[in-house]
């Protein structure tokens, strides 16, 4: 099948971009924000739908849109902590009611919608290779470069606020970049499946690594295996691309959750200490409590 | 010398003032305990320390700088409540909590070096957690969760640190072994202490001096005269 020029070009995109949204996504996905993709799709197709009416590429508008919507998002996401979700999910509907509109507007010309919602990976050119290329290497660069700061404003925000680290700067870049992930993935797998491939890679590696960096690089690894294994299937049995790469991501997931490491047991022993009273050798769990056959000091440990 | 210093702070979240008019120097050396009844600001007064709430009125200064031309956060540690019950599943380990406790201020691309990973270590050892270190976070009790937090604050060696009930949600040995730690660094160390509490009991076996918040009485002092405030004035059951 690779012998093809479109296939080539259909497996280099879906590579590219099989890294870039799990490793977007884990970000995402870690800060309790597993819908925004899907909400700036909705916001995207509102793009889409004006470059449409107004003659503009729809990537490039949607793309606009994308930046708009994301930064603005992370905007009231700041000044409306308690009820940001509510918030977000308003604008939205908004995006949403904006693109119906829009759509409703334009009557002399249907553009691909199919295309734009469900992806068409087959008719990847040569300029979206490069364009999702550059995109891929801005998205590695920055987390890279960012990764240690990145870390600890995922998991605390606040003390990374204290720690003196430029969060708010840090959070309007991974903002851009989330917009325009899921602006240059509406040619590869469409904008109602973009949300699942910053979400699903990143959930199979939850189920399989204890660490940040190792549930990252597994998300990508999942994203990799999905679209490949999804690329082969759709292409002998002539499925639709964007939607078989992600029925094998959901695939991947039910076999992750089967393998989930088993938290550790909280009494299991990790490690000796000798008790204080009668320097017998005791066994400490991870609460700290001290398993002992000296029974009055097990108590009172407890 | 007073290292922290709040000038006519006050705070109001828009139906009275929580707190008005706080004038209080904390000298360098000092165990502050933050005492009193639900709702009295507690938590506020410390996030606003830590410069992620802003003040009503008023201003706080680090070292006679303001804090909001103050740049040097290496030298504060801040110990949060715990790792939240939504956060249990979150995929980090305990070295890797630890180890973002060196990162620098306003530096973005940082790695650790051979020193960071011996300061790592040390703190390690220090909070006995080197049997831990591998394990996600989520796996821990509350108590050596907050531990966990103690050493990534401490890794960077703060002359400050800043700890929000770090006592809730862990049983009597955890909370007796935490506060063995603080007086530790407190006495050993001489790490300037602020910390909000609500264990009047253990906060008075370790702190030195105490502002206690009661909805507007203020009573800042020597930590039993501020317990007896407290007592006095019927907040203690609350």
């Amino acid at each position: 099948m690779f012998e093809m020029a479109f296939m080539q070009r259909a497996w280099l995109a879906g590579l590219i971009m099989a890294l870039v949204c799990p490793l977007i996504g884990s970000f995402l996905v870690l800060r309790r924000q597993s819908m925004i993709g899907d909400g700036l799709g909705h916001i995207a197709f509102a793009g889409v739908t004006a470059g449409a009416l107004w003659g503009f590429s729809p990537v490039l508008s949607a793309a606009v849109a994308c930046l708009i919507g994301s930064l603005t998002i992370e905007r009231v996401r700041n000044l409306l902590k308690d009820n940001s979700e509510m918030v977000l999910a308003i604008f939205f509907y908004a995006g949403m009611g904006l693109a119906v509109v829009l759509a409703s507007l334009n009557k002399d010309s249907g553009f691909n919608l199919g295309s734009i919602l469900f992806g068409s990976l087959m008719t990847v050119s040569g300029q979206d290779l490069w364009i999702v290329g550059i995109l891929g290497l801005a998205a590695l660069l920055f987390v890279i470069w960012y990764y240690r700061p990145l870390q600890f404003l995922t998991y605390d925000e606040n003390a990374a606020r204290v720690a003196g680290l430029p969060v708010d700067k840090l959070n309007y870049l991974l903002a851009v970049l989330t917009a325009l992930t899921v602006a240059l993935s509406m040619r590869i797998v469409g904008l109602l499946l973009v949300s699942a491939m910053l979400v699903i890679p990143v959930a199979c590696a939850l189920q399989t690594s204890a660490s940040f960096a190792g549930t990252i690089l597994q998300a990508m690894l999942y994203g990799v295996v999905s679209v490949s294994l999804g690329l082969v299937i759709s292409f002998y049995a002539n499925l639709a691309p964007g939607g078989t790469i992600i029925l094998v991501a959901t695939g991947l997931f039910l076999l992750a959750l089967m393998f989930k490491k088993k938290p550790v047991h909280h009494h299991q022993p990790l490690y000796h200490e000798e008790c204080a009273e009668c320097e017998q050798d005791g066994q400490v769990d991870v609460c700290g409590h001290v398993h002992h056959s000296h029974e009055q000091y097990q108590h009172n440990k407890d | 010398m007073k290292i922290i210093s709040l000038k006519n702070l006050s705070f109001d979240y828009g139906d009275g003032w929580v707190f008005h008019k706080l004038n209080i120097d904390i000298e360098e050396g000092d165990f502050v305990a933050v005492i009193g009844a639900n709702g009295a600001g507690k938590s506020t007064l410390l996030k606003m320390l830590a410069h992620l709430v802003k003040p009503t009125e008023g201003t706080i200064e680090y070292y006679g700088t303001d804090i909001t031309q103050f740049k040097d956060w290496g030298k504060i540690g801040y110990v949060p409540q715990g790792f939240g019950k939504s956060m249990q599943d979150f995929p980090i380990s305990v070295e890797e909590v630890i180890a973002t406790g060196l990162l620098k201020p306003q530096k973005t691309f940082q790695r650790h070096n051979e020193e960071d990973r011996k300061e790592i270590e040390k703190v390690v050892q220090f909070f006995h957690l080197r049997d831990f270190g591998k394990r996600r976070m989520g796996e821990l009790s509350g108590g050596q969760q907050q531990k966990v937090f103690l050493a990534r604050a401490m890794v960077k060696q703060p002359r400050i640190l800043l700890l929000d009930e770090p006592a809730t949600a862990i049983d009597t040995h955890a909370k007796e072994e935490l506060y063995a730690y603080l007086q530790q660094i407190n006495q050993e160390a001489g790490v300037t202490i602020v910390m909000v509490s609500h264990d009047l009991e253990l906060a008075a076996a370790s702190a030195k001096s105490a502002l206690c918040l009661d909805h507007g009485v203020c009573f800042w002092g020597e930590v039993q005269a501020a317990l007896n405030h407290h007592h006095h004035h019927g907040y203690f059951y609350r």
